[in-house]
C-alpha cells in the first residue's frame, strides 16, 4: 500500500485531448472515486495509472516509485508496477479454472506451491467464493465472477487497487447487495484505491473522496457530503443528484443576504456566499428535497421565500407523484404524495440551502 | 464472509521478476523473418530483370535492355492478349455461375439447395492441376463423354484446347469463390430489404432484379477482381490445355522461359515475372479499394439468420434439373471419372466397367520410388510445413494485433503483401534467391525450399483464418495479465495463444490442404528427391501415363477429402481459403 500522486497528467487521442492536465494526490489507504459521464476521461487516467496507455504529459508516482515522468520519460510497463486492477468485463480467462485465475500472478511472482495454495484459499474465502475454485468463468454468475476478479487482484497484495466500474454489468439488485460487501471489504482491507464508476450512488456511498470529472478535467474534488451539498458549478449539482435550476437575476444584494429575481418577477430570498451585485446574472439551484410545497395561504417568512408554479405536467411512478413545474420560466421537479390539485402549486423554497451559480440561462446543462 | 481479512495485507509482496527485455528481440526476430520471407522472392527478381546476364554470372551491368527485348519478343502482344482474354473469359463464366448459384441455391425454395451448393463448392478444394486432369478425362480428344458423343452425334461441339476451353474450366473452379461471397452478403444483408420491396407490391422476379441483384453488386465486383487476378496468376489449365495447342499465357511463357526450356532466359522471365508483379499489385490494391479494409476475411462462416427464400413457383422443379445436370458435368464428372479412371486400366464408354477395374495403378505407382516418395515428400510439407508456418502466423498475429511493436503496421502490410505475388513469380522468385545466396544451396535440393516457398505464399490465407478470431478476445484479457505481472511474452504464451487454439486448428487444416494441393511454385523449385504430388503430376503427365496421373490425383483427392471432412466435423469451419 502506498500513496499516489498524479500530477498534470495529459493524454490526448489525435486531436482530442481526452485527459487535461488532472492532478489527483491519494493518501495511503485512502478511497477515492473517479466519478463522471462516459468520455469525461475518468477511465483513461484508470488506464494510465495502470500503464495501460502512455500517457503525453504529466507525472504518476506510487509511493517511491515513478510509474510515469513525461519530462524524463519514464514508463513503467504494467508488469513492473504491481498495481490491482479490476476490469468492468471482470477479464477472468475463459480456459482458466477460478483457481488457476487465482494463483496465476502468484506464480508469475514465483511463490512456494504449497504458500500458492494456502493463499488462494485464503483470499476465495475472503470472497466467499471457495467452493468454486475448479469452476470454470462460464458457469458462474456475474457477480461470482465479479469477486474471482476481485479475488484475483488482491492475492498478490498490490500496491494500488484500480477498480474500473466493477459493478456496472450487475443487475440493479445484486448491485445494491454488491456494493455493501464492497464497503465491509475496504474498511477492512484499508488498500489505497481507486474507484471510476459513472454511479452517484456507488461514489456517494463507498468513497473518502470523489473526484468529479467533465471532458478531461477535474469539476471537483471533496468529501461526497462536500460535493453533494456544495457543488462547485452547475455541472456537478446536475450530475450528482437531481437539482432544479432556475435562472434569475440579483436584485438586492445585503451581505450574506440576497434577493433574487426570478423571469417572472418572484423574489426568493437566499443566504449565499460569496454575495454577487445586484444585476448579476444567476441560476439557483435547488435539491427536489429541498422544496416544499406551501400550504394554501402561507406567506414568506424568515427561513424561506413562497413562490407561485405553473404544472405542466403529473405522473404515478408508484406510490408517489412526479410533477414537472414552470418557474419563472425554468422547469422545475418535484416529488409529492398526492397529485397537484389545481394548474398552479405553492411553493416554500429555503434560503439556506439553495446555491447560487454565476451565468445566465443559457448555460448548458448536462 | 469469511472472519479472517488477508493475513499480512500490509507485507510488500515481491514484485514479480521482470523480463521485459524479452519482448523486443521476440518482436523484432519475427517481423524481419517474415520480411526476408517476403522479400526473398521478390528482389532476385526485379534485380534479375533489370541486369544483363544471370545472376550467377560475373561482371553483371544494370540496364533495361531486358524490358526492351521482352517488347520486341515475337508473339508477345499474342501473349498478353491471350492472358488477357483468358482470364477476362474465366472471370465473366465464374462471376455469371456463382451469382447465378448463391441466387439460387441460397435464396430460393428450390429442392435439395443446400446438398446442391455444397457440391458447387468442390472445385475449391482441388488444386486446378487435378481439375484439368479431370476435364481432361471426361471432355479431352479422348474422353469418356467425348467418346460417348462421338458414337451418337458428330464431332462434339467443345474443345478444350482453346480460350474458351480453358476459360470454361476456370470459370467453373473459380465461380465458388464468387458465390461465397455473394453468399456472405447476401447473409449479411438486412432481410427487410427484400420485404419491403415485396410489401410494396413487387414480384419475385422483380424484387430479385431491382433488390437481391444490386445489394450483392458489391460482392460480385471484389470477387470479380478476385477471380481475375487468380485466373492471371493460373499455370496448370493453360500448362494442360494452352501449351500443345500453341496458346501461350504470360504464367506459361514464366514457365517455359524460366525453367523448362533448354536454354532459359532469365532475363526475360525476371521481366515477364516483374511486369506480372505490377499489374497483380495494382489488381490487389484495387480488391483492397473496393472491400474496404474492415471486410477482408471471409473464412470464418458469419450469422445463419436467413431470409425468407423466394418462391421459383412452376420453374422449381425444371431449375432444379437444370442445377442438377450442371454439377454433374462440372463437378461430379471430373472428379468421379478421374477417380474411376484411377481403378481401371482403361476407361471406354465401350467396354465394360468390370472387365477393366485394377488396383494396378496404384501398384505401379508404389513401385517406382520417385512416386512414393512424391507421396511422402506432400505429406512431409504439408504436415511439419504446415505447423512451422502456423507458430510463424500466429507470432505474426499476436504483434500486429497485441503488441505496441513500433512496427507492426509495416509488419502487418508486409504479412498480407503475398497475396500480391503469384505463385509463378514466387517459384521464379525463389529459384534466383538459391542462385544468388551462397548457403542457400544446401537447401536446393531438399524439401525445407518448398516448405519456405509456401509458408511465404500462404501467410496471408492463415493469417485470415487466425485474425478475425483473435480480434474477437477481448483485449481485456490480456491487459488483466498484464497488469497481474506477466511480460507480454507470458501473456502471450499463457494467455492468448491458448485462447487462439481453435483457430490456429482451422489454420494449420487450411494451410495442410493448400500445401498439399499445392504445384505452381514448386515445379519450379523441385529437384531430384524433392518431389511433391503436383510436380510428380506434371511429370507423368508429360509421359501420357493417364492411369498413374489418376491414381495419384486420386491419393490427392481422397486425402483432401478427409481432412476437409475431419476439420468440419471436428469444428464446424468453413474452410474457404
Amino acid at each position: 500500500m502506498a500513496e499516489l500522486a498524479i500530477e498534470n497528467l495529459t493524454k490526448r487521442f489525435g486531436a482530442v485531448v481526452a485527459v487535461d492536465a488532472v492532478s489527483i494526490h491519494v493518501a495511503d489507504g485512502e478511497f477515492v472515486t473517479l466519478l463522471g459521464p462516459s468520455g469525461c476521461g475518468k477511465s483513461t487516467t484508470l488506464a494510465a495509472v495502470a500503464g495501460l496507455d502512455r500517457p503525453d504529459g504529466g507525472r504518476i508516482r506510487v509511493g517511491g516509485t515513478v510509474y510515469f515522468d513525461g519530462r524524463s520519460g519514464a514508463f513503467l510497463p504494467p508488469e513492473a508496477r504491481n498495481c490491482g486492477l479490476v476490469f468492468q468485463s471482470y477479464a477472468l480467462w475463459p480456459h482458466m479454472t477460478v483457481f488457476d485465475n487465482v494463483v496465476f500472478p502468484l506464480t508469475l511472482r514465483k511463490v512456494p506451491a504449497a504458500e500458492r495454495k494456502r493463499r488462494v484459499a485464503e483470499v476465495l474465502a475472503l470472497v466467499e467464493m471457495e467452493a468454486y475454485a475448479d469452476r470454470y468463468p462460464h458457469q458462474l454468475s456475474g457477480g461470482q465472477q465479479q469477486r474471482v476478479a476481485l479475488a484475483r487482484t488482491l492475492v498478490y497484495r498490490p500496491e494500488i487497487l484500480l477498480l474500473d466500474e466493477p459493478l456496472s454489468n450487475l443487475d440493479a439488485k445484486l448491485r445494491d447487495r454488491a456494493r455493501t460487501w464492497l464497503a465491509e471489504l475496504r474498511t477492512r482491507l484499508g488498500l489505497t484505491t481507486i474507484y471510476v464508476t459513472h454511479d452517484q450512488i456507488e461514489a456517494l456511498s463507498l468513497s473518502d473522496r470523489i473526484v468529479v470529472m467533465n471532458a478531461g478535467r477535474i469539476a471537483q474534488i471533496g468529501t461526497p457530503q462536500e460535493i453533494y451539498e456544495r457543488p462547485a458549478d452547475p455541472f456537478v449539482a446536475d450530475f450528482i443528484g437531481t437539482t432544479n435550476f432556475l435562472p434569475g437575476r440579483v436584485a438586492e444584494a445585503a451581505g450574506e443576504d440576497a434577493l433574487i429575481e426570478l423571469g417572472d418577477g418572484q423574489r426568493v430570498r437566499v443566504r449565499a456566499s460569496p454575495p454577487r451585485g445586484p444585476g448579476t446574472r444567476v441560476i439557483l439551484a435547488y435539491r427536489p428535497e429541498q422544496i416544499r410545497i406551501a400550504a394554501e395561504g402561507a406567506a414568506p417568512d424568515g427561513a424561506g421565500s413562497v413562490v407561485t408554479a405553473r404544472v405542466v405536467s403529473r405522473a404515478y411512478v408508484g406510490g408517489r407523484w412526479q410533477v414537472a413545474l414552470d418557474l419563472g420560466g425554468g422547469p422545475l421537479r418535484l416529488e409529492t404524495a398526492r397529485p397537484p390539485a389545481g394548474d398552479r402549486l405553492r411553493l416554500w423554497l429555503p434560503a439556506e440551502g439553495g446555491i447560487l451559480f454565476q451565468g445566465s440561462t443559457d448555460v448548458s446543462l448536462v | 464472509m469469511s472472519g479472517a481479512a488477508l493475513s499480512a495485507a500490509g507485507a510488500r509482496e515481491a514484485r514479480p521478476a521482470a523480463h521485459s527485455w524479452r519482448e523486443a528481440p521476440i518482436q523484432y526476430g519475427t517481423a524481419l523473418l517474415t520480411v526476408v520471407l517476403v522479400a526473398a522472392p521478390l528482389l532476385p527478381v526485379l534485380y534479375q530483370s533489370v541486369v544483363d546476364r544471370p545472376l550467377y554470372d560475373a561482371g553483371k551491368q544494370l540496364t533495361l535492355g531486358n524490358f526492351v527485348r521482352l517488347a520486341n519478343t515475337d508473339g508477345f502482344g499474342l501473349i498478353l492478349w491471350n492472358t488477357f482474354v483468358f482470364a477476362a473469359l474465366t472471370t465473366l463464366i465464374a462471376q455469371v455461375l456463382g451469382t447465378l448459384a448463391a441466387v439460387l441455391f441460397g435464396r430460393t425454395d428450390m429442392p435439395a439447395a443446400r446438398v446442391l451448393g455444397e457440391f458447387f463448392l468442390w472445385p475449391i478444394y482441388l488444386s486446378a492441376l487435378v481439375l484439368s486432369f479431370g476435364w481432361y478425362t471426361v471432355y479431352g480428344p479422348s474422353g469418356y463423354l467425348t467418346m460417348l458423343w462421338n458414337a451418337v452425334f458428330e464431332e462434339p461441339f467443345w474443345d478444350l484446347y482453346s480460350l474458351p476451353g480453358m476459360a470454361a474450366i476456370a470459370g467453373v473452379s473459380l465461380a465458388p469463390v464468387a458465390y461465397i461471397y455473394c453468399m456472405s452478403s447476401a447473409t449479411i444483408t438486412d432481410p427487410s430489404l427484400e420485404e419491403a420491396a415485396r410489401v410494396s407490391g413487387a414480384g419475385t422476379f422483380r424484387t430479385l432484379r431491382r433488390i437481391t441483384l444490386p445489394l450483392l453488386m458489391p460482392a460480385i465486383a471484389y470477387s470479380a477482381v478476385l477471380n481475375f487476378t487468380v485466373a492471371l496468376e493460373l499455370l496448370a489449365i493453360p500448362l494442360v490445355f494452352g501449351e500443345p495447342a500453341g496458346i501461350t499465357v504470360l504464367t506459361t511463357f514464366l514457365y517455359t522461359q524460366g525453367v523448362a526450356g533448354i536454354r532459359p532466359d532469365h532475363g526475360l522471365a525476371a521481366t515477364a515475372a516483374a511486369l506480372m508483379l505490377a499489374v497483380v499489385c495494382l489488381l490487389v490494391w484495387l480488391q483492397g479499394r473496393l472491400l474496404g479494409n474492415t471486410r477482408r476475411f471471409v473464412t470464418l462462416g458469419g450469422k445463419a439468420t436467413r431470409p425468407r427464400p423466394f418462391r421459383l413457383g412452376r420453374l422449381r422443379w425444371p431449375l432444379f434439373v437444370v442445377c442438377a445436370l450442371y454439377i454433374a458435368a462440372t463437378v461430379v464428372a471430373p472428379i468421379g471419372v478421374l477417380v474411376l479412371r484411377a481403378f481401371a486400366s482403361f476407361l471406354s464408354p465401350m467396354v465394360p466397367l468390370t472387365e477393366v477395374l485394377s488396383l494396378g495403378n496404384f501398384a505401379q505407382l508404389f513401385e517406382e520410388p520417385i512416386y512414393a516418395r512424391a507421396v511422402w515428400n506432400s505429406f512431409l510439407v504439408s504436415a511439419v510445413g504446415g505447423a512451422l508456418a502456423t507458430a510463424l502466423i500466429a507470432m505474426i498475429a499476436v504483434v500486429v494485433h497485441r503488441s505496441e511493436f513500433r512496427f507492426r503496421e509495416p509488419l502487418h502490410y508486409a504479412a498480407l503483401f503475398p497475396r500480391a505475388v503469384p505463385g509463378v513469380v514466387a517459384g521464379v522468385g525463389f529459384f534466383y534467391a538459391i542462385a544468388l545466396m551462397p548457403g542457400l544451396g544446401e537447401i536446393r535440393n531438399t524439401i525445407w525450399i518448398l516448405v519456405i516457398a509456401f509458408t511465404m505464399r500462404y501467410i496471408p490465407t492463415g493469417f485470415g483464418a487466425v485474425a478475425p478470431m483473435l480480434m474477437q478476445v477481448s483485449p481485456d484479457l490480456d491487459r488483466a495479465a498484464r497488469v497481474q505481472g506477466a511480460d507480454w511474452w507470458t501473456t502471450c504464451r499463457r494467455i492468448i495463444l491458448p485462447l487462439m487454439r481453435p483457430a490456429l486448428v482451422a489454420c494449420y487444416t487450411i494451410l495442410f490442404i493448400s500445401f498439399f494441393k499445392e504445384y505452381t511454385t514448386a515445379i519450379f523449385l523441385f529437384a531430384p528427391g524433392s518431389e511433391v504430388i503436383g510436380t510428380a503430376l506434371l511429370h507423368l503427365w508429360i509421359q501420357g501415363e493417364a492411369g498413374l496421373v489418376a491414381a495419384l490425383a486420386a491419393i490427392q483427392v481422397g486425402v483432401i477429402a478427409v481432412c476437409v471432412a475431419a476439420a468440419r466435423a471436428a469444428f464446424g469451419v468453413r474452410l474457404h481459403g
